[in-house]
Order: structure tokens, then C-alpha cells, then sequence
């Protein structure tokens, strides 16, 4: 192939991968009443009316509580798992390493549909949000999990040993040698779960009670009988708000986030 | 506790809430679908008493159940391979072209991944509807009469399904050509093999390993895909994880959902377990 035609080839698939993202972006700048292109005229008018949707408002609480509450305990379980891995596995590191990536390699519906039938065959059921939290917390412990490892892999064990011949106990090593050495990783993973727990669609769908609604799910169920502008103003926030985390662990925190 | 008990099991300390979570909520629950596709259908409740093969049997002798399952395999190849050919030339410029362009690429194929998926279906629900961009376009123009049938069919599932999962083909497949020494294809080229040879031979089976692992997620996503094919393919066309999905929420069938699952499950690891081996032979031979 020559060069000017495989850097044009590779564009075109770039152009195809952002495609739909921009134009959901675009259309939720137009003024009219049905989603047309060219927009008819631009305006925030879709955009007042999502802000003042309860409905859409409720569910964007609920997803950033959830999205809370599964990167705390993703971030802590996986950033322990991450320790054991690297320093104490020895030869069951592989297993352990598979047994810890296996959310994410087993397909999410079936995750899903598992862990409905689990919570109800313990009684637990779905009243409560405890089974939609545990799937978003192993579907995002992956990320942690790998962010996590990854800045260990360059910890030197020996920097604990010198802390330890200094007469610093257990939990003082941790907090004061290892956890700032390790911090990066932590939070990229942390965030990263945070993103991933936000678009979770699958598992929610799935385990969601009666009454409560993640706004993908939300979207989901207006996008099935809705055509108007209003879905896109929703997407655009949604995709706003996950760049604002990205851009700040990237920019600010200078991170590199582990996706694989 | 003594010492050295101590210096034995504090370390499991660590990986136990994460071992408790895998084991309970993700093992347990896998043996308890296939518990439960053995169960009776329920009248009122998601499942009776006792045991059965009724699901199963339900299954085999349905012809509907059985085409559905080959036109979920049939999808999922064939998003496979469209990832495949529109992903290779670009893992392999983000592998081996120049930095500046690697670093934006690299950023424009991650980015989708950082976008809900029920977001980027919809946005292929403005691109390819009757009433869509692509159409309006088309017809605006002069090019056609009518809207192309785009939505509401198997096309319109392949095109929203490549786009979502293309990175998951090119992300591998480029870390497999990095790892891949240049002076080997250089070695080639200064013994007389032409650029495109060179590739043939040299690079394009050094790349398998990539393009296996690239080719099996991507195959597996596109079965397991819930939110797209249901998006794209409205009630016209259902893919097996749909049909499932459906079962379980709108009708409470959970043991016949279960044994829908798991013939979903078994048929691809089927295809993945012959490929992988199928791969395998080629790339020692």
C-alpha cells in the first residue's frame, strides 16, 4: 500500500470510530423538535428541558451515587488484591491473575443474568441496590486491579525491608512508604472505575429495584419510545462528564490510565 | 496467633475480600445458571420444584431458537471479520508510523471506550434510521429514491457492532506487532523480498498471536452484546442475547432463559475453542 493511501485508509476509520459520538453532540444543539440534520438552527432549548426532567435528574444522582460508592470499595479491595498479586503470589500468581481479570472476560449479560438469579436464590432479591452494587464493583475490578499492579510492578520490596529495620510497623510501611509510591495507580484505577461504573448498562438494567433508574438505563427506556433532541442534550452531559475525569487525572494528576 | 502463623496468613488477608467477592458473587452464581436451566417452568413464580430437561428440550425442538443462535454466530463472524480487515492497517500505523500521528491515534481509538455504549448506539440510531443522516443525505443528493434499509436489520447491527468493539481488535493486535523486532522485516527486505512480501511473511504471522486474541474478544462481545442489537434491530431482528434478556424481564422464563444462555454460551465457546485451535496449527506450521 502505498503511504498516502494508508495514512487516508487510517483517517477514514478514526473519522468512523467518532462519527456517532459527534453527532449525537451536534443534535443536541438543535432547535427543533425532531432530530434533523442539517439542525434546524442552534440552541440550549434541549438542554433546559433535560435540566428541568426529574426523571433524567433523579437517575444522573443515583448513577453518581452508585458510581461513588462502587469506586470506594472497587478501589479498596482491588488495590489490596494488586499487593498480594505482586509481592505474595508466588506460583499462584497466574491463577490469581485470572481469577481477579475474570469479570471482564466473561461476557456482562451473562455476569448479569448470574448474579439476578444468585441475589434472588439468597433472599437477598432486588429490593435493595446490594446486588446492583456488587455487579458494578466486580465489572470494575479489573481496572483497579491492573492500574493498581502496574505501578507496583516498579515498587522494590526492599524499601518496606528498610522501613521495617528502621522500626516503622505494618500499617506505617504501608501508609508512609508504599501507599505514595503506589498512589498514582491507585487513583487512576479508582477514577477509572468511577467512568466505568457511570456507563454501566447491562448489569444495571438487570438488578435495578423497582422505582431506581441509572441514567443509562434511563436513556435507554426514553430512547426506545423518544426521538426528540432531549436524549442527545442527556448524552453530551454524559460524555462531558467523563472527559472532566479524564481530563483531570490525565492533565492535572498527570496519570496514564491502564485500560488492558 | 504466633509469629510466624502471622507472617504465613497476613498477606491472605489481603486478597480475601477479593477472593470472597469472585467466589460468591461470580462463581457460585455461574454453577447456579446452569442449576437453574435444569429447573421447572413456574407458574407464577421465575421457577417451579424439581428437575427437568424440558428446557432444553424446548431448545432442540424449536426451529426459531435454533436460527436465532445461527444468525448470533453469523453477526458476530462477520463483525469479526469486518473488525478485522478495518482494524489491522491501523494497529499496525499506531505500532510502526510516525510518533505524532501514534499519539493522536492512540487517543482517538480509546476514546470511544471512555463513552457508555448506549450512547454510541444511539448515535447510530440518528446515522442510519430511515429518517437519518446518511439516508437524508443520500436522498438530498439525488443518489437514491427511497431510504436505504439500514436500521431494523442484521446490516445496521454489524455496522454499530464494529464500531463499538473495533478497538477491542486493534488495541491487541498493535501490542502484538510492537513486540515484533523491525530488523526482521528489514532482514527480509535487504535479502530481496519486496515491501509487500516481507509483510506476508514475516509480519503478518508474527501478528497472529494479536490477531487471535483480537478476533476471539471481539467475537465474544458481539454475542454477548445486549444494548446495540437491541437499539439497531428494534423488535424486526433479535439476536440471541436479546431473546434472553427479554425471557428473563419480560416474562419471568428464568430456567428457559438460563438454558438459552448457556447454548448461546456453549455454541461460541465452540467456534472460539475450533479457531483458537484452527489459529494454533497455522501459526506453527
Amino acid at each position: 500500500m502505498s503511504k498516502p493511501f494508508f495514512t487516508v485508509y487510517c483517517l477514514i476509520i478514526y473519522a468512523f470510530l467518532l462519527t456517532p459520538i459527534a453527532v449525537v453532540v451536534i443534535a443536541s444543539f438543535n432547535a427543533g423538535a425532531f432530530l434533523t440534520f442539517p439542525p434546524q438552527g442552534l440552541s440550549f432549548r434541549w438542554y433546559v428541558v433535560f435540566f428541568n426532567n426529574e426523571v433524567f435528574m433523579r437517575a444522573i444522582r443515583t448513577s453518581l451515587w452508585i458510581a461513588a460508592v462502587t469506586m470506594v470499595i472497587s478501589g479498596i479491595i482491588g488495590t489490596t488484591a494488586a499487593i498480594f498479586y505482586v509481592q505474595y503470589s508466588g506460583r499462584l500468581k497466574e491463577a490469581v491473575r485470572i481469577a481477579m481479570l475474570a469479570p471482564l472476560l466473561l461476557p456482562e449479560v451473562l455476569t448479569a443474568i448470574a448474579l439476578l438469579f444468585f441475589v434472588y436464590s439468597i433472599g437477598i432479591g432486588t429490593q435493595t441496590m446490594f446486588g446492583m452494587i456488587i455487579g458494578h464493583v466486580l465489572i470494575t475490578l479489573p481496572f483497579v486491579f491492573i492500574n493498581v499492579s502496574a505501578s507496583m510492578e516498579s515498587y522494590d520490596p526492599s524499601w518496606s525491608m528498610a522501613a521495617q529495620s528502621l522500626g516503622a510497623g505494618r500499617f506505617t510501611r504501608f501508609r508512609r512508604i508504599m501507599l505514595p509510591l503506589i498512589k498514582p495507580g491507585v487513583i487512576g484505577g479508582c477514577l477509572f472505575a468511577f467512568i466505568i461504573s457511570f456507563d454501566i448498562f447491562t448489569i444495571s438494567f438487570m438488578l435495578k429495584n423497582v422505582g431506581t433508574s441509572t441514567l443509562p438505563i434511563q436513556l435507554f427506556d426514553y430512547l426506545r419510545t423518544n426521538f426528540t433532541p432531549e436524549a442527545a442534550a442527556v448524552s453530551t452531559c454524559s460524555i462531558v462528564l467523563t472527559l472532566i475525569v479524564v481530563v483531570i487525572s490525565e492533565k492535572m494528576l498527570g496519570l496514564r490510565l491502564h485500560r488492558f | 496467633m504466633n509469629v510466624a502463623a502471622k507472617k504465613r496468613f497476613g498477606p491472605l488477608l489481603l486478597i480475601a475480600p477479593a477472593a470472597i467477592l469472585i467466589g460468591v458473587f461470580l462463581v457460585l452464581p455461574y454453577l447456579n445458571i446452569v442449576v437453574m436451566s435444569f429447573r421447572m417452568p413456574g407458574q407464577g413464580t421465575p421457577y417451579g420444584p424439581g428437575f427437568t430437561l424440558v428446557n432444553y428440550g424446548k431448545f432442540f425442538s424449536d426451529i426459531f431458537y435454533i436460527q436465532q443462535v445461527a444468525n448470533t454466530l453469523w453477526i458476530g463472524f462477520v463483525t469479526t471479520l469486518a473488525c478485522l480487515i478495518l482494524g489491522y492497517p491501523v494497529a499496525w500505523q499506531l505500532a510502526r508510523g510516525n510518533s505524532a500521528f501514534r499519539a493522536m491515534g492512540y487517543g482517538l481509538v480509546l476514546s470511544p471506550l471512555l463513552v457508555g455504549i448506549v450512547i454510541r448506539s444511539y448515535g447510530w440510531t440518528i446515522l442510519l434510521g430511515n429518517n437519518g443522516l446518511i439516508n437524508r443525505t443520500l436522498m438530498g443528493w439525488g443518489i437514491i429514491d427511497g431510504p436505504l434499509p439500514l436500521m431494523y436489520n442484521a446490516l445496521g447491527i454489524v455496522i454499530a457492532l464494529v464500531h463499538v468493539f473495533l478497538p477491542f481488535m486493534i488495541l491487541p493486535i498493535m501490542s502484538a506487532i510492537q513486540g515484533i523486532d523491525p530488523s526482521l522485516e528489514a532482514a527480509a527486505r535487504s535479502l530481496g523480498a519486496s515491501k509487500a512480501t516481507a509483510f506476508r511473511r514475516i509480519t503478518l504471522p508474527l501478528s497472529l498471536p494479536g490477531i487471535q486474541a483480537g478476533s476471539i474478544l471481539v467475537f465474544v462481545l458481539s454475542l454477548s452484546a445486549y444494548v446495540t442489537p437491541s437499539l439497531i434491530g428494534g423488535l424486526r431482528v433479535k439476536t440471541m442475547a436479546v431473546t434472553v434478556v427479554d425471557a428473563l424481564i419480560d416474562t419471568f422464563q428464568w430456567p428457559f432463559g438460563s438454558a438459552l444462555a448457556l447454548m448461546l454460551s456453549v455454541t461460541g465457546a465452540i467456534v472460539v475453542v475450533v479457531f483458537g485451535r484452527l489459529t494454533v496449527m497455522k501459526w506453527k506450521a
